[in-house]
């Protein structure tokens, strides 16, 4: 695999108001080879449609139907492709000759992950277009969040569970052709490459983010699943109390081969983490919205999914997602976890329109057409 | 079938071995261990890389740990020095069991392997088509596992021949409890099973919630076991009807351990629970760790446990006696020999604590 350089710098940080942000390095990206690129690519066939499902009877004691997100799933994604069927509107998407990629999201694993019983029935969704289980792979980068959030059981026989990588430095599940080359903090290990997996192995990409506050991004939605959850290294984007997600995030998702590959996100709003994202287990900062979101413009949905966020924090009386005010800075993390006023970084929520002026999709809450379905 | 290994399969000789998980097929792991002090010191410490996310056995002053790595390693219990390791066909998550002085263990491979314990060479392999997480539970000669492959199997244990295999209805993870009354395995798609183990037939099933990647405990006819389902559940069985079920606040996936009328098992939502073994009253509970899903070791009137690190407990009350810091673990169980703890973690290491 040869590579094609791109030089990218300069794009600013957003909502940098209160707080001067250090200036964003360059980042310097190594694609795969140019190829045909998909027609589905990033932001797909439905630039700024974003579908919200949504049905109370979802989630109950924490616990996720199966059945009731079963008729989520299939009357979201009749909405969003114009489909009469969930296969045709797989079919949209994926081919029978297909190996595809459910990317989740354990990352905050078991108190908020991305639903199996939702993987369960896109798998099936999937399995209905006709490819078989055999090329039907969920991942992950972390084999260890998976294993809290008890993937490998309770995905159907036959279906491959893959952690790409075993602990923090083991990067042997990554293409040494493909990645993004910046320093950020002075780190000594200055490349992120991309999962080999996604360069090389699958065809078809679905995105199964979680609804999650983020202390460094602001929030984790469908760019951040799909950025930081194919390149490893990537924690060196911030650094107390600084984060360079934006524009990092985005930058990636602009990749080939992942942007071609990602045709299509199911967001699992089950659970919405509106404080200590991505990785806490504190239930008083987690509530059950019973909600699926679909698109295949991950810009505009994340810009939905921040929204959402930001009304929950209002309500809640929480600083906004946007706010850099330095008092709201901690080293602490146990106090992060228990204060909703507190965060260990400046967020940079900036990064969903960054990665719009990448292209990928629309960040402007005008041009969105959000639309909503309340099943009960 | 008779065991002909001068070790019984599955039942330690030396009371400090630890020969399967959680000891001994009635997995009375820490059964006699006194309430340790917190640990002083690391006798030592040795990383052997990758993940370690199963629990390591004891055998005659020989510690055997898996790894990620795909390496199976034999270290000397006193000093921590590397005997030898083999390499297998994958990454594994399998914890071992000894049969006599062969070690057996599941592989990402789909493969389960026999290793001679001394020389670290193979003494055989047999395949299924998924991967195996399960620990083999050895019985009479015969070694019975689940694999992802949706089939539970038993094969001889001498000579890994394959007696028969049973089609369950999803993967199998959890670790089988073999007795007097049958085989019994927990499976991905909710059942309970109890199979003859002559024969692999089923003899009951019973549905919960959602998954199972809990090991069971039977205690005389109750069988105890955790589900994704966020019950644990008390088991006839015989038949297979549930006596009570306790709710919890999220999965379980840890496995039960008993002590007495007691029954002690750690959920996802980070507490640990000690129920009554006849009733399932609640006991005590306490927040151990933000999230538990290996089993907890229960010793004369202290439990220990791996969540994020090691910590201790008072058996009667679940007051936290101490917490060390080391071996954060997901399936990881600390084996206790004597004074000294042996513990793995998800980070590559293992430590003799003292």
């Amino acid at each position: 695999m040869g590579s094609a350089g791109l030089f990218l710098g300069g794009i600013p940080a957003l909502g940098s108001d209160t707080v001067e942000m250090p200036p964003v390095p360059p980042i310097d990206v190594h694609e795969a080879p140019p190829s045909k690129k998909s027609p589905l690519r990033m932001p797909g066939l439905y630039p700024g449609r974003v579908v919200e499902v949504a049905d109370l009877r979802s989630i109950t004691g924490n616990r996720v139907s199966q059945p009731i997100v079963h008729d989520m799933l299939e009357r979201g994604l009749k909405e969003l492709t114009g489909e009469n069927s969930t296969r045709a509107a797989f079919a949209k998407f994926i081919e029978p000759k297909d190996v595809v990629g459910v990317k989740i999201n354990p990352s905050g694993a078991p108190a908020c992950c991305s639903s199996p019983e939702l993987v369960r029935d896109i798998i099936e969704g999937v399995r209905s277009v006709g490819v078989p289980l055999q090329n039907i792979v969920v991942y992950d980068r972390f084999g260890y969040e998976m294993d809290l959030g008890s993937y490998q059981t309770l995905m159907p026989p036959g279906v491959e569970i893959v952690g790409v990588q075993d602990g923090l430095l083991d990067a042997s599940g990554y293409d040494a052709n493909v990645f993004c080359e910046m320093s950020f903090f002075g780190e000594w290990e200055t490349r992120s490459y991309m999962a080999s997996i996604v360069a090389n192995r699958l065809d078809k990409i679905i995105n199964v983010p979680t609804l999650k506050d983020h202390s460094a991004s602001g929030v984790t939605g469908c760019l951040k699943n799909v950025a930081y959850g194919t390149f490893n290294n990537v924690a060196r984007s911030h650094k107390e109390p600084f984060s360079f997600t934006n524009p990092l995030i985005g930058v990636m998702c602009s990749v080939e081969p992942l942007r071609s590959k990602v045709v299509l996100n199911i967001m699992d709003g089950m659970r919405m983490v509106w404080h200590g994202g991505p990785l806490t287990q504190n239930q008083k900062f987690i509530y059950q919205a019973g909600l699926l979101m679909m698109s295949t413009d991950p810009v505009a949905m994340d810009t939905i999914e921040l929204e959402m966020i930001e009304k929950k924090r209002r309500e809640e009386g929480a600083p906004s997602i946007w706010d850099h005010d330095p008092k709201s800075i901690t080293k602490d993390g146990r106090e992060f976890y228990e204060d909703a006023s507190k965060n260990l970084f400046y967020r940079q929520p900036g990064h969903i329109a960054a990665a719009g002026k990448l292209g990928l999709g629309v960040s402007d809450l005008k041009q969105i057409d959000h639309r909503k379905l309340q099943i009960s | 079938m008779t065991d002909k290994s001068p070790v019984p399969a599955g039942s330690a000789v030396n009371e400090n071995d630890w020969v399967t998980l959680l000891k001994d097929n009635a997995r009375t792991g820490g059964f006699g261990a006194p309430a340790l002090p917190s640990p002083a010191k690391a006798r030592w410490q040795e990383r052997v890389g990758g993940s370690i996310r199963s629990a390591p056995v004891l055998h005659d002053g020989t510690l055997y740990v898996t790894s990620s790595t795909g390496y199976l390693y034999a270290l000397q219990a006193d000093t921590g020095r590397q005997k030898w390791k083999f390499k297998a066909g994958g990454q594994i998550h399998s914890t071992p069991s000894l049969f006599g002085s062969v070690v057996l263990f599941g592989c990402d491979d789909g493969r389960m392997y026999a290793v001679n314990g001394d020389s670290g060479t193979k003494a055989w392999e047999t395949s299924t088509d998924g991967e195996i997480w399960a620990s083999p539970v050895v019985r009479q000669g015969m070694a019975y596992f689940g694999s992802a492959d949706a089939h539970v199997h038993a094969v001889e244990a001498q000579t890994g021949k394959r007696c028969w295999k049973t089609a369950l209805g999803g993967r199998v993870y959890g670790t089988a409890f073999a007795g007097d009354k049958g085989l019994f395995v927990g499976c991905g798609d909710g059942n309970m099973h109890s199979l003859d183990a002559a024969t692999g037939k089923i003899q009951w099933s019973t549905l919960t919630g959602n998954g199972i990647d809990s090991s069971p405990a039977l205690v005389g006819d109750t069988l105890l076991i955790g589900s994704q389902d966020f019950f644990v559940y008390a088991i006839d069985a015989n038949i297979g009807t549930v006596r009570w079920k306790y709710e919890t606040g999220l999965g379980v996936s840890a496995a039960p351990a008993v002590s007495g009328d007691v029954v002690v098992i750690g959920s996802k939502d980070g507490f640990l629970y000690a129920l009554e073994l006849g009733t399932g009253k609640l006991r005590w509970k306490v927040p151990a760790g933000e999230v538990i899903t290996g089993p907890a070791v229960v010793g004369d009137s202290a439990i220990y446990l791996q969540s994020w690190g090691l910590l201790a407990l008072e058996l009667a009350t679940g007051k936290v006696l101490w917490r060390a810091g080391l071996g954060s673990g997901v399936q990881n169980v600390p084996v206790i020999a004597g004074r000294t703890i042996y513990l793995t973690s998800h980070d590559g290491d293992v430590y003799a604590l003292e």
